[in-house]
């Protein structure tokens, strides 16, 4: 509360000055921004005096045309990675200045040139237990249709996990994923089509397990905790949990950059990827965050799973993208 | 005739008053036009100069399915908003004026919520665990639910209810207009209810038909939130992939020439519509 009152009084005093030094930060909304807001921007307007504008959702068309234009409105911006490594490519991120942000804590597989980790996270099987009889313990199970009757929810957009899913649950052993087999996953994936109910955003993945409409799901862990702390009666495999990250990037000719830095520095710290994993159940990109958090957040982090644990291959699909995108929007429409 | 009514009459041709119209062409112009304009050119420019989004477009079998599946959906909406909408803007027209009034305020109502929250509305009652099929199944009726939703199903009555009030508005003005003693008239020369209808009230209440339909049709066909979240990825709408298109895969110029093809489309079935009730009749049932 101090910290809150502290920050706001900052933000006042901030506004009130002659030369108030602002910057913009954009990310998806809900509950995970409202985090990100309390964990790192306002804890970094109290210490800095950096105003922190919010924005958002985070929209890739937007930040090409903001690069394009030459107007860029956000200063940082939370992005999946395989994107980043995309944007990077193309010309339309600033490189990250490692002097101002230390690098050495940082989980290299979360952050590189161009990004500084956000957060991580698992795809993890989730299951409405009223609606599920037994105990699903692999995506395999998930295309088990006479042994697990009942819909199943998938992540609607072309991105890293589903195609992946459907290669593990079909044989293909971890290690021998990339480069994808689109044939054999769309194939497999072909066997439930009629079976699957597609969710677009957390929240809609949370409704459809939380009412039994969708049985089991592929779910982002955060929205499991959630789930579970909201004591809705749902059941997790971590078994083959996927993981993939968000990113925080600065986009070419930011008009805060100084600021900007400044502020991924502040995220990245190990004080603010704590805060933001016990405020979000997501996991922390900085390696020396778990010493400052409570042990049963810990416990529920994909850190406490790498037993199984598979690491979905950004660059794979930052390479791939449009091409996964194409097919993957062919078959899905037909 | 003063001189100053004579020269704002000989104004470019214009009859008197046109003047008036300034602001909303202007809006129109500066916020339509040059935007489409816009459009157009990314559509042939980005990421170089020439056809190839087009090409891309009409070579890729998603797109074309996509379209196919925006211009069915449109269709299929408007038929049903159509049949649903003419009793009630039939009772309406020949309601007393008070009674029609409140009636009238009652389905305006509905435009005033927000339109998510009305599809949310629509997600709890038509799910598989939803009201409906909790109810039927309580009562007996089913003992499977019925897939009220992720389907054209879900889709058409979303978009059915969002869209009546578009219908009922024009329906009404042209079933007001029609002189109540041409139905008497039938009925004294013996015409049955049915032959009535079909022979005197259907072709003169056509135009606000037309209105109406081609309004609802039009603004079906670049929906967005409705198909979205009550439809199945296999009844994917334009809207939903032009998005997809432009803020995930960043593909600005494959984007606005579907955005073009679609205005395009949209534009040559006005034209064919003027042509087949005329614009006369059209613009009178608004």
């Amino acid at each position: 509360m101090k910290l809150i009152l502290a920050g706001v009084l900052a933000g006042l005093l901030a506004a009130t000055a002659a030369k108030a030094d602002e910057m913009v930060f954009t990310s998806w909304g809900g509950t995970t921004q409202e985090a990100q807001i309390k964990s790192w921007a306002e804890p970094f307007t109290a210490s800095s005096g950096i105003k922190v504008l919010q924005d958002g959702p985070t929209d890739y068309g937007k930040l090409k045309a903001m690069v394009d234009a030459k107007n860029v409105t956000w200063d940082v911006v939370d992005v999946e990675m395989d994107f980043a490594i995309k944007a990077a490519k193309d010309g339309l991120l600033e490189p990250i200045d490692f002097a101002v942000v230390p690098k050495d804590d940082l989980d290299p597989r979360f952050s590189n040139e161009h990004a500084v980790g956000s957060f991580y996270y698992s795809f993890v099987l989730a299951w409405n237990k009223g609606a599920v009889s037994g105990e699903p313990t692999s995506w395999a199970d998930m295309f088990d249709t006479k042994k697990f009757p009942g819909k199943r929810t998938f992540y609607k957009w072309s991105a890293p996990g589903v195609i992946e899913i459907a290669l593990l649950a079909d044989g293909v052993p971890a290690d021998k994923l990339y480069p994808l087999d689109l044939e054999r996953a769309f194939k497999k994936l072909d066997m439930i089509k009629s079976d699957i109910v597609w969710w677009g955003g957390g929240a809609e993945s949370q409704q459809l397990i939380a009412s039994g409409e969708a049985a089991f799901g592929q779910l982002w862990n955060g929205r499991v905790f959630a789930l579970e702390k909201d004591g809705a009666d749902v059941g997790v495999s971590w078994n083959q949990n996927l993981t993939a990250a968000d990113v925080l990037v600065v986009p070419k000719g930011a008009k805060n950059k100084d600021s900007a830095m400044k502020f991924l520095a502040a995220a990245a710290s190990p004080a603010g990827q704590a805060k933001f994993a016990e405020a979000s159940g997501y996991a922390p990109v900085n390696t020396k965050a778990k010493a400052e958090m409570p042990a049963d957040v810990v416990k529920g982090l994909p850190d406490a799973h790498v037993d199984g644990q598979i690491n979905l291959d950004m660059n794979y699909w930052a390479e791939h993208r449009d091409e996964i995108a194409t097919r993957w929007y062919a078959w899905q429409t037909k | 005739m003063t001189a100053n009514a004579l020269r704002r009459q000989s104004f470019a041709g214009l009859p008197a008053g046109s003047g008036g119209a300034l602001p909303a062409l202007t809006l129109v112009g500066l916020f339509f036009i040059v935007p489409v304009v816009a459009l157009l050119l990314r559509s042939v420019t980005d990421p170089e100069p020439g056809l190839q989004n087009y090409a891309a477009l009409f070579g890729s079998g998603t797109y074309v399915r996509v379209f196919f599946n925006t211009f069915l959906v449109a269709a299929v909406v408007t038929a049903v908003t159509i049949l649903v909408a003419f009793p009630v803007a039939w009772m309406l027209a020949i309601m007393p004026p008070a009674l029609g009034s409140i009636v009238f305020g009652i389905i305006i109502l509905s435009m005033w919520t927000n339109l998510l929250t009305r599809t949310y509305a629509w997600m709890v009652l038509l799910q598989r665990t939803g009201v409906i099929n909790r109810a039927l199944m309580g009562l007996g009726v089913i003992h499977e639910p019925l897939p009220l939703i992720n389907n054209l199903t879900g889709v058409t009555i979303g978009m059915v209810y969002i869209m009546l009030p578009f219908m009922i508005l024009p329906l009404v003005g042209s079933l007001r207009a029609i002189d109540p003693m041409t139905l008497r008239a039938a009925a004294l020369c013996g015409a049955s209810p049915l032959q009535a209808f079909r022979r005197i009230l259907l072709p003169l209440s056509l135009p606000g038909i037309a209105a109406g339909g081609l309004m609802v049709f039009v603004m079906s066909l670049g929906y967005f939130v409705t198909p979205a979240l009550l439809g199945g990825t296999s009844n994917m709408m334009l809207a939903e992939m032009i998005a997809q298109t432009v803020q995930s895969l960043l593909n600005w110029g494959l984007g606005s020439a579907a955005a073009f093809v679609l205005l395009a489309v949209t534009m040559a079935l006005y034209a064919i519509q003027l042509r087949l009730v005329g614009a006369k009749r059209l613009g009178g049932g608004l």
